[in-house]
């Protein structure tokens, strides 16, 4: 019996000792993930340049390939080509030709839910909130000090998530103005939750008061161009972003912040950091990187940062026809986008702004959205160096996408001023005249103090920034994007036809439309009026 | 038969109560009354309330009966019950043997079963087991094609190369984004801790087995009989059982020789009617045109040979039993380049020891493959260069004629690349297993208690080499410059399992009880490196290095995974008259995330032997009938390792960011669902076992519905929620119904002298599926997803998933007609008026799919004195096929499209098409067939007492369709675009045993 027992006990055993390994977890190996990642101190500059890059490359690839969001090409939804389309198609600006699904309806205010490239753009903003939230989840101290980072890496990656959260402030301004009540999810939200919708107002609050926390944690730029930040978020960029949201804080929340906003520009401004370019033109050429008018901007490079979107797209679409591709140092014209007459109309004689426009062989007006020979080119961008030699690389241009430049800040001051934010109205004056002087190179084109009103400087933001991708926004601001107090060519027309007679069109058209799909994703959330 | 674990009833009559009184043994020995006699394992003999069961010799000992006299019963399922008298002193030991009446021979069969052996007649689900005398005969490489035909609800789909990959599919496909290829057990152990038969360089993973070393392959197709393997389920289980050693040594030797010839070729244009077609649709193209009359697929296919060669020495001893075996095969392809070789060797091994009371048994497989590989391209540019052009060209730079230009935009010369290329890869696998039962039963307390300890092993080192030479045309047009690959897969897994089997002695209640429970770990490692090289400096090395290439990439990738399980089932037997059974097995899988690892499969299944019933005795046609019922859960985890986890993708060189002076290389991480889990399918099966007319015709039928929920779809979320706007996660559902039936009928049986003999089977199986539903927060198509990427433009597709269609059904336009001739461009909307164009979403169609809704197997044996002569017929009824060959290059566009014409299919001389109409349903062919996969002929000679056979076959004989593709079983998703021809094979062969 004995020996039974002991047989049993051995099988008993086995059994158990077998039952003991009741563990099936596996650690990848070959694959980087959030187990081995981190163990590599550069990790954390890879992953906040993930950030940075999402505003300059549509994906993991050279060329938008492996793409961040799907459903659509990863170049056609490149984050600043879709800024751009959705800041300037719809306004007096600019037209584009291509029939490319649903885009013609860009350029008429014609979208809908389904619309791809309003729903591809909500997809960019969220991907760059979710990339810095995962940054700052991945950060805390609690997970630094749980892999025993120095402190030296430590007090850096402080920096970075400062940057990190600039860049989700950034998104968040976008997604705002665009989309309106969105939801607010933050490092804190866990992942694959059902996020709530905000209101227009909490956002706005949210980013405000994000930007103020952490714009002395900023990385400390010398005088501009400064080589080594370069391309990274500055006390500059923070303040210019707050400018542009006090700004427009009477559209965002009801109540206008004008005194924030003088006070914002004036901060970047008295920073001295940053000059007026004598070169108006210097800011959008392929070496504009050494612009000391630069406060923020995406940075491209032929070599390095490839893309379809951001600056390569407006350079290469905006050719096409007498306008040879060698004149813009590109491999081919795309033959998309032009100026659409009233914004043509804006440019007096002698404006250098003005004076790069293309007529020959064009059209001022747009009797067909498709027909690239209508309407007057605009080869404001350019893959041709200061000097006139070629970028790096003519298929990927080295033109960086200036998002926030001096000139910006004082036409925000002087508005402001001009809106009762406070400071002078003559240094308001000083400020656009200044712009007007260098425009015109000149000072017979200044603009009297009579005729010196908030309109004038909507015009002028429309010659100093035309196709900077601002002018939705501010058509918003005054008024003027919807309803049928201005109207210009094909405004509310059917951009299939081949009438551009103006229409005025509904005031629901100054929100984006949130994507049918993220509706039937997430039930909390309820769609903005009249989609 | 084999020395089994039997799980089983016995009958328990009367309650002899145990007292303390004088006890003696009854032995004994039990056979078949049959005429050969043969011992029969496995007999439960009861005396009151001692119970046991026959060894494989057919002897049993009954210890402590009590004195007496009373009855020893013995009983096993085919055969009638017999009951003896005894009178038994007390110390003594009596003698009562038994010779049973066999009744439903078929019931009888030990089958295998997951986790352990079991009486046909006791199993209570849907499963079949077929053995080697009903194997496919002739030169079978793949183990799989063994059974094709022969079981009802099984789905084989072969891709005609030789040895090349099987497709198996048990009662549908299952899923959509894992895998839908069953488990595959050999000898007790899982091949991979997913589904599926492993790795290999490129040929059927399962080509390790030597099909001359297996003695059964069994079925499991619904839940209850394959719940048990868990989340490995789902797909349905293959347990193959290999050969041990019988009777005395023996040596067996079977050799064979075969020639395959082609079938069918893709019917494209002769020169003339090229030159004709070329003069009148593309003139500027004339001047290109040579003379010469080329049949360039005579120029790369050819009549291959092969041959076979098994030696086996085999046979038991008192205690013992083994097999030794030694495979070769060698057979070539009928597409020049093709050919597989196959050497292994097999060991089984058996040892019982301590009175049988201990039995260890080893098996063990090893093998290596060579297998070579038809180049890419060959088939479709033998389809598509011009028969009016020569085959050699003595200027150009490998003596080939190439089309002038270099140009992407032209057919390449298939044979510079057959002579210019190589593509082959090595195999090497073994598989080998150790198993130790002990039985507990001499000890009184433990009785009935049988503990197994299993440790298995697969290792896997697969090479696949590929070399273009830098001078062939298909390299320099597109700058690619010559082009060398190496992948290697080099996987080991392990598995550990441990298990108690407990028949308590006595009966619990009216019935028996019977137990298995166990542990089960197994793990696996693999690796995947790879080298490719481009713009070969030199052709000099070949497919043996790279000298110097313009780029060398080279990646490596680990994978692990693990497995580990706990399982149990229960049975329950009341007079082999009602079953029950129940199973459960919890698995936790290293595929899914923390708080998901676990899952428990359960299932349950009952039978009733309703012939065992007063009130069917009287009817004598029927032999025997169980009906049964069932109901169960499986997984399918048979996808990639990780997802669960959160990871990072690098970037490459042009999409770094510019930090300061700096570039850096971002890294994204990825969107994971952490909640992801296996796909989880519910099966509820009814079907009946009979026997009838003294089991002459004997067989099953069942109705099945299989329902899977959770499978996996990358679907839009919000993109608030995580780090993307898509997400692959458990959410669609689809659902396979259908019927299997099989009859088995002995027709004639022999007379003593050797007259005619014949049997038949035949089996029917019907499947529907319906993919129910793909994201059910979308209505009505919005969630559709294009899939059937076909040749003939960028992404073009012809197949969607679509909730309420089957699942890759073809989404094309109807094709308007006039006279009987398609009317080019004119299709019908959907409210069936006639338009022209077709639009994907505006007048696509969901409608006909590839798989077969009917596949028809039958067999048919005959003997006659020492001649025999069998055949196998298929039929699959409702399959459709994308003539892909056909809808590609049928138009006279493609005279013109490219710097150099394409030859056309011969379907532009019925349509007349001037450009592509590939969304055409003309191009959707109903792919039914019926096929003669095989005929036998042999005659068996005396041979020194021993047997030896000699027999010719012809292997797929002829197949009558309509299909007017290559061959209409044109891979599982039905799409025929230069698929590898299928082959008919002679084989002669002979069989010898001394």
């Amino acid at each position: 019996m004995s020996k039974a027992w002991k047989v049993l006990g051995m099988a008993a055993a086995m059994v158990l000792i077998g039952g003991a390994c009741t563990d099936p977890t596996v650690q990848p190996k070959s694959i980087v993930s959030n187990a081995n990642f981190f163990a590599d101190p550069s990790s954390y500059k890879e992953f906040l340049a993930k950030i940075y890059v999402g505003l300059a490359v549509g994906g993991q690839s050279g060329g938008d390939g492996n793409t961040d969001i799907q459903y659509i090409d990863g170049g056609f939804s490149q984050y600043m080509r879709l800024y751009w389309e959705l800041e300037e198609l719809p306004t007096d600006e600019a037209v584009i030709a291509w029939g490319d699904q649903t885009l013609p309806e860009i350029n008429t205010q014609g979208w809908n839910s389904s619309n791809r490239f309003t729903s591809a753009m909500y997809y960019r903003v969220f991907f760059q909130v979710g990339m810095a939230n995962e940054f700052l989840r991945e950060t805390t101290d609690a997970a630094l000090a749980s892999r025993g980072v120095s402190p030296t890496l430590k007090a850096t990656i402080q920096t970075y998530r400062a940057e990190a959260r600039f860049l989700r402030a950034l998104s968040y301004w976008h997604g705002l103005d665009f989309f309106g009540n969105i939801p607010l999810v933050t490092e804190n939200d866990p992942l694959a939750s059902e996020p709530k919708q905000a209101t227009r107002a909490q956002i706005y609050n949210y980013v405000v008061s994000e930007l103020t926390a952490i714009r002395t944690q900023l990385p400390v730029s010398t005088p501009a161009p400064d080589a080594a930040i370069y391309g990274r978020a500055t006390q500059g960029a923070a303040d210019m972003l707050l400018a542009e949201l006090y700004l427009n804080a009477g559209v965002y929340t009801g109540t206008p912040d004008y005194a924030d906003a003088l006070t914002s520009a004036s901060n970047v401004i008295s920073s001295g950091l940053y000059q007026i370019n004598p070169v108006f033109q210097n800011n959008f050429t392929a070496d504009n990187n050494n612009s000391p008018e630069l406060i923020f901007s995406v940075p491209e490079d032929g070599q390095h940062t490839q893309t379809y979107g951001s600056t390569n797209f407006i350079i290469h679409a905006s050719c096409g026809n007498s306008l040879g591709n060698g004149t813009l140092a590109v491999d081919g014209c795309w033959y998309g986008i032009r100026l659409k007459p009233s914004a043509y109309a804006l440019f007096q004689a002698g404006d250098g702004r003005g004076a790069v426009a293309f007529t020959s062989g064009q059209t001022i007006a747009v009797g067909a959205i498709n027909n690239f020979g209508n309407g007057v080119l605009y080869p404001k961008y350019t893959n041709k160096t200061s000097g006139g030699g070629t970028g790096s690389n003519i298929s990927f241009a080295d033109t960086d996408f200036p998002m926030f430049r001096l000139a910006e800040a004082y036409l925000i001051y002087a508005e402001a001023s001009l809106r009762g934010g406070g400071g002078t109205r003559a240094q308001a004056l000083t400020y656009v005249n200044a712009l007007r002087a260098r425009a015109f190179g000149d000072t017979l084109h200044q603009i009297p103090d009579s005729t010196f009103t908030t309109q004038t400087i909507l015009d002028e933001r429309g010659r100093e920034l035309m196709w900077e991708g601002h002018r939705r926004t501010d058509l918003v601001r005054y008024g003027l994007f919807t309803g049928g107090t201005y109207l210009w060519a094909w405004k509310g027309a059917n951009a299939y036809g081949t009438d551009s007679t103006a229409v005025a069109t509904p005031s629901s058209r100054d929100l984006y439309p949130i994507p049918a799909n993220v509706l039937i994703a997430n039930p909390n959330l309820k769609q903005n009026p009249g989609y | 038969m084999r020395l089994g674990r039997l799980i089983g009833g016995a009958l328990l009559l009367g309650s002899a109560s145990l007292s303390a009184q004088a006890t003696g043994t009854i032995r004994g020995h039990v056979v078949s009354n049959d005429v050969n006699h043969a011992a029969l394992a496995g007999v439960t003999v009861s005396a009151g309330s001692h119970r046991t069961v026959t060894l494989s010799d057919g002897s049993y000992l009954l210890l402590g009966v009590p004195a007496g006299a009373d009855s020893v019963r013995a009983r096993i399922i085919g055969y009638g019950p017999q009951s003896k008298a005894y009178s038994l002193q007390g110390n003594d030991t009596a003698q009562v043997d038994f010779a049973l009446e066999p009744q439903a021979v078929t019931l009888a069969e030990v089958v295998a079963i997951g986790y352990g052996t079991a009486r046909a007649g006791d199993v209570t689900g849907s499963q079949k087991q077929v053995g080697t005398a009903d194997f496919n005969p002739g030169a079978v490489v793949s183990p799989q094609n063994l059974m094709e035909d022969k079981v009802s609800g099984v789905q084989v789909v072969d891709n005609n190369q030789p040895g090349g990959g099987l497709s198996i599919r048990i009662r549908g496909t299952a899923s959509i984004n894992a895998s839908s290829e069953p488990l595959y057990v050999v000898d007790g152990v899982p091949l991979g801790t997913g589904s599926g038969g492993g790795v290999s360089a490129g040929n059927d993973p399962l080509n390790f087995l030597n099909p001359n070393d297996i003695e059964s392959i069994t079925i499991l197709k619904d839940a209850a009989s394959a719940a048990i393997y868990g989340s490995n389920a789902s797909n349905g289980v293959v347990l193959i059982t290999t050969k041990s050693g019988q009777g005395q040594a023996h040596v067996t030797y079977g050799g064979s020789y075969m020639s395959s010839s082609v079938t069918r070729v893709p019917s494209m244009l002769n020169a003339s009617q090229f030159a004709a077609a070329v003069a009148q649709y593309a003139p500027a193209a004339v001047p290109q045109l040579g003379t010469s009359n080329t049949n360039w697929f005579d120029l790369i296919d050819r009549t291959g040979t092969g041959q076979s060669h098994n030696l086996a020495l085999a046979g038991s001893g008192a205690t013992s039993n083994y097999r030794l075996s030694l495979g070769y095969l060698n057979q070539d392809g009928i597409i020049q380049g093709s050919s597989t070789q196959q050497i292994q060797l097999g060991v089984n091994y058996n040892q019982r020891l301590y009175n049988d009371r201990l039995s260890l048994h080893t098996t063990l497989q090893g093998a290596r493959s060579y297998d070579t590989f038809a180049p890419g391209g060959v088939l479709s540019n033998a389809a598509q260069m011009g028969p009016t052009q020569p085959e050699f060209d003595g200027t150009s730079a490998t003596g080939y004629y190439n089309w002038p230009g270099n140009s992407l935009t032209s057919a390449d010369n298939p044979v510079e690349i057959l002579n210019n290329a190589l593509d082959h890869g090595t195999t090497y696998r073994s598989v080998g297993n150790v198993e130790a039962k002990y039985d507990f039963s001499n000890w009184n307390a433990l009785r009935g208690l049988t503990a197994t300890a299993r440790v298995g092993y697969d290792v896997t080192y697969a090479d696949r080499v590929s070399f273009y030479a830098n001078n062939i045309h298909q390299q320099t047009k597109n700058g690619t410059d010559g082009s060398y690959f190496e992948g290697q897969s080099q996987q080991a897994n392990t598995l550990l399992e441990t298990f108690l089997d407990y028949q308590p002695p006595v009966s619990v209640g009216p019935g028996n009880f019977d137990f298995t429970g166990g542990y089960s770990y197994s793990q696996s490692h693999s690796r995947y490196p790879t080298t490719s090289a481009t713009q070969l400096s030199t052709n000099a090395l070949g497919d043996a290095g790279i000298p110097q290439a313009g780029t060398i990439l080279t990646s490596v990738d680990l994978e692990d995974s693990k497995l580990i399980s706990f399982f149990g089932r229960a049975g329950y037997n009341i007079n082999d008259r009602y079953l029950v059974s129940a199973s459960i097995r919890r698995d936790g899988s290293s595929r899914f995330g923390p708080g998901n690892q676990w899952g428990n499969f359960p299932a349950a299944s009952v039978g009733w032997r309703i012939s065992q019933e007063p009130f069917m005795q009287s009817i004598g046609a029927i032999s025997d009938l169980k009906l049964r019922g069932s109901w169960g859960k499986t997984g399918n985890q048979s996808f990639g390792n990780y997802l669960f986890d959160p990871t990072f993708t690098a970037c490459n060189a042009t999409a770094e960011a510019q930090l300061g002076n700096q570039f850096v290389c971002p890294f994204r991480p990825s969107a994971v669902d952490p909640n992801l889990k296996w796909e989880s399918t519910t099966t509820w099966d009814f079907g009946a076992d009979y026997a009838l007319f003294g089991s002459r015709f004997s067989g099953s039928i069942d109705w099945y519905n299989k329902k899977t929920d959770g499978l996996l779809f990358t679907i839009p979320i919000d993109p608030a929620s995580n780090l993307s706007n898509f997400l692959l996660t458990n959410i669609g559902s689809m659902k396979n119904t259908g019927f299997d039936f099989d009859i088995t009928a002995r027709l004639l049986d022999a007379a003593p002298n050797g007259g005619l003999s014949w049997n038949t089977s035949f089996n029917v199986s019907h499947n529907v599926n319906t993919l129910t539903s793909i994201n059910p927060n979308v209505p009505g198509t919005g969630s559709q997803i294009p899939t059937g990427g076909i040749a003939g433009g960028v992404g073009s597709t012809v197949q969607i998933l679509e909730p309420g269609q089957p699942i890759n059904s073809f989404y094309v336009c109807r094709q308007v007609y006039q006279n009987g001739k398609p009317e080019e461009g004119h299709y019908l909307t959907l409210a069936g008026a006639d338009t022209t164009g077709c639009a994907i979403g505006a007048n696509t169609v969901a409608e006909h799919d590839p798989a077969p809704h009917w596949i028809f197997g039958f067999t048919s044996n005959m003997t006659f004195h020492r001649f025999d002569f069998s055949f196998t017929l298929r039929a699959w009824l409702g399959n459709y096929v994308y003539n892909n060959v056909a809808s590609n290059v049928g138009d006279y566009r493609e005279l013109t499209d490219g710097s150099s014409p394409y030859n056309l299919s011969t379907s532009v001389l019925a349509t007349g098409f001037k450009t592509q109409q590939l969304l055409s349903d003309y191009y959707v062919e109903n792919g039914s067939f019926l096929r003669m996969d095989n005929i036998m002929v042999g005659y068996t000679f005396p041979f020194q007492a021993q047997r030896l056979r000699v027999y010719a076959l012809i292997q797929n004989a002829f197949t009558i369709t309509g299909y007017s593709g290559v061959d209409p079983t044109a891979g599982l998703n039905g799409i025929d675009n230069n698929i590898y021809p299928r082959s008919r094979t002679f084989t002669g062969g002979l069989d010898v045993q001394f």
